[in-house]
């Protein structure tokens, strides 16, 4: 525990706690989401890990083509 | 008789006074203006005064549930302008942002189109100045852009106000029809104020320019004043669900992408505002009252967004992420109060964005728009990657920039503790803050299922973000312009237009040399065969032969006329 917290820091390994509670939450109690495709157990840790990672991507893929210099329109 | 006035009336008439008043009286002043003009809100809800000019009665001061909450949360940050920027002792700014306040409240009140249009075109004329303000080539540059476009706005909406006149014979302001003539250019109108997907490059282009306190005021009010105007006249329209909820999504990605701090926040301002359209898109009571909530909820922790920047900016002169970092130990009041705004838009439950934004999801599910609903989710999640991680960390942690600074100004840091407690009292009280909303309600935000289902996706999604950059995934910030639709008038249209202008230019030219020469060398040719063979004497000749080139000229015409008018 101790070598976990000191590899990853203290901030992140609050969160990263704060996500383990959030999930167990979910199993003492019952959840149920605004439509049925929620419902699914641990479905908004799953979505708002992978919302995240996808719009990193995409916005790295963005860089490419919409990212100029700084100066770009004073040219 | 001061009731009577318009409410904002005052402070726009009252602004001229600025000028003349040393520093801090001018401040108190000003307060004064802001508290008079909220006084005018005591006289409750029906038609409190008119004017008639020309024959037309103009709706100065009208009152109901939808403009009450709009009218509050306006002069609550109007006030909070004035003491954020009570440092600056030059009186261009606040007069500027005195009229400009006023402005956008009169437009509120507004009971017909002629009248919401002076104010409308008012926001614009007296908002410029803060971008002026922000003192720079590009600035200046940017404000022009900036009142072209929001005349041009005016143009669409007083296009749409003549028409709705001649057709109906009054322009009162009530719920419009998108499919007639005038309805949709007034809702061109409203759209490029909103910040439309396409129309939104002004937005992102002129706000971060602006002054330290300039972004402040202008965060506030022209995109809401579009909203109100939609809610007021366009609710239910299902398109307005279609634009929301790409105006939610895409800006995004520009978010993530760009540097500049203040502009980061100006596309998430663009997301949070296609929130707003698509629940007034909806428009049942549920989903206006939500659009409502989250325009109020959404100003004060905008606000407090910018004003965190603002006072990075003011202390340090950039507010770049590439070039900012390590600042907590410097600005730790700012810090602190800038992550309860990035938590609180972000939407942690017992924050003011959670109880305004669980308004419209759940009149989402229970119209059950589920593509929609998930792409404000996802969309949600995004928020807490660019504002609610990105912009204090970058700005307050991230890597040691070595910048020293100080603790931004005291009159600064009052205004952004007021803002954060008023995000935290709305989120901690919801059922009061419910109560100013246009519609009874009887929701609770906080149950079981919300509160740990918001917990769940923002955990997560935080999760995702420290991963990234724990593993040295995150790609580092870079000094850039990312393009937006801005660049079809800054680059593409004069890319185009210019050589074309050009070409055309010389292609006229040519044919001018063509034709002379043609022409005087037929004419030596003929006057030379005419003279030989003695037809004509010269005279004569010569001007025969301009009739005769004319009469073909026109033959030809006609010739190739008869083939068009088949």
């Amino acid at each position: 525990m101790k070598a976990l917290i000191k590899k990853f820091g203290k901030i992140n390994s609050s969160v990263l706690l704060l996500c383990i509670i959030f999930l167990v939450l979910e199993l003492i109690g019952h959840r149920h989401g605004e439509t049925s495709i929620e419902d699914f157990t641990f479905f908004p840790a799953f979505f708002g890990f992978l919302s995240c990672i996808i719009i990193f991507k995409i916005g790295v893929s963005l860089r490419s083509f919409l990212m100029k210099d700084e100066d770009y329109y004073d040219k | 008789m001061i009731s009577n006035f318009p409410p904002g009336f005052i402070m726009i008439i009252g602004a001229l006074l600025i000028p003349f008043l040393p520093h801090i009286i001018r401040q108190i002043y000003m307060m004064i203006l802001v508290l008079i003009s909220a006084y005018s809100l005591t006289l409750g809800f029906g038609i409190h005064s008119t004017i008639n000019v020309m024959g037309f009665d103009f709706i100065l001061f009208q009152s109901d549930s939808l403009t009450l909450p709009f009218a509050i949360i306006f002069h609550i940050a109007a006030a909070l302008n004035v003491i954020y920027g009570a440092h600056e002792k030059q009186w261009k700014q606040h007069v500027s942002i005195m009229s400009y306040s006023g402005a956008a409240i009169a437009a509120v009140h507004a009971g017909d189109l002629f009248t919401l249009f002076v104010w409308w075109e008012a926001t614009a004329f007296t908002s410029v100045f803060l971008i002026l303000a922000g003192n720079t080539y590009r600035s200046y540059r940017s404000a022009f852009r900036y009142i072209l476009i929001q005349v041009t706005s005016g143009m669409f909406l007083l296009a749409g106000a003549i028409i709705l006149l001649i057709n109906d014979g009054s322009a009162l302001l009530t719920k419009f029809d998108i499919n007639s003539l005038y309805g949709q250019l007034i809702f061109i109108a409203f759209g490029i104020k909103a910040a439309f997907p396409l129309l939104n490059g002004w937005l992102q282009d002129s706000y971060p320019e602006a002054s330290e306190i300039g972004t402040v005021a202008l965060s506030t009010f022209t995109t809401k004043l579009a909203i109100f105007c939609f809610a007021k006249c366009f609710a239910g329209t299902e398109l307005l669900i279609v634009i929301g909820a790409i105006m939610t999504f895409y800006p995004i990605f520009f978010a993530v992408i760009e540097n500049d701090l203040r502009r980061v926040l100006t596309y998430s301002l663009n997301n949070q505002l296609g929130f707003m359209i698509v629940a007034i898109g909806i428009g049942t009571e549920l989903a206006i009252n939500g659009a409502v909530a989250h325009a109020f909820a959404h100003i004060l922790y905008k606000g407090l967004l910018f004003m965190g920047m603002g006072a990075v900016l003011y202390r340090v002169g950039t507010c770049k992420a590439s070039e900012l970092g390590g600042l907590f130990r410097y600005m730790p009041i700012t810090a602190v109060c800038t992550i309860i705004g990035a938590i609180s838009i972000s939407a942690f439950p017992l924050f003011s964005g959670f109880v305004a934004k669980s308004l419209i999801m759940s009149a989402l599910g229970k119209e059950g728009l589920v593509l929609v609903y998930f792409m404000l989710l996802f969309a949600s999640a995004g928020v807490l990657h660019h504002s609610g991680i990105k912009i204090p960390f970058f700005a307050f942690f991230a890597h040691e920039s070595g910048i020293k600074t100080k603790e931004a100004p005291l009159n600064m840091i009052i205004a952004m503790i007021i803002a954060s407690a008023l995000c935290i009292l709305i989120g901690i009280f919801p059922s009061t803050f419910y109560q100013i909303l246009p519609y009874e309600i009887n929701y609770q935000p906080y149950d079981f299922s919300h509160v740990v289902g918001q917990l769940q996706l923002l955990t997560f999604a935080a999760f995702a973000f420290i991963c990234l950059w724990h593993f040295k995934i995150y790609p580092p910030e870079l000094n850039s312009t990312v393009l937006n639709s801005d660049w079809v008038y800054r680059k593409m249209i004069p890319g185009v237009l210019i050589p074309l202008l050009k070409l055309v230019e010389r292609m006229n030219q040519k044919f001018e040399e063509v034709i002379m020469i043609s022409f005087s060398r037929t004419k030596i040719f003929l006057s030379n065969t005419m003279l030989k063979n003695k037809v004509f004497d010269r005279e004569v000749g010569s001007d025969t032969l301009i009739v005769i080139q004319i009469f073909t000229v026109f033959l030809i015409l006609i010739f190739i006329g008869q083939f068009f008018y088949k």
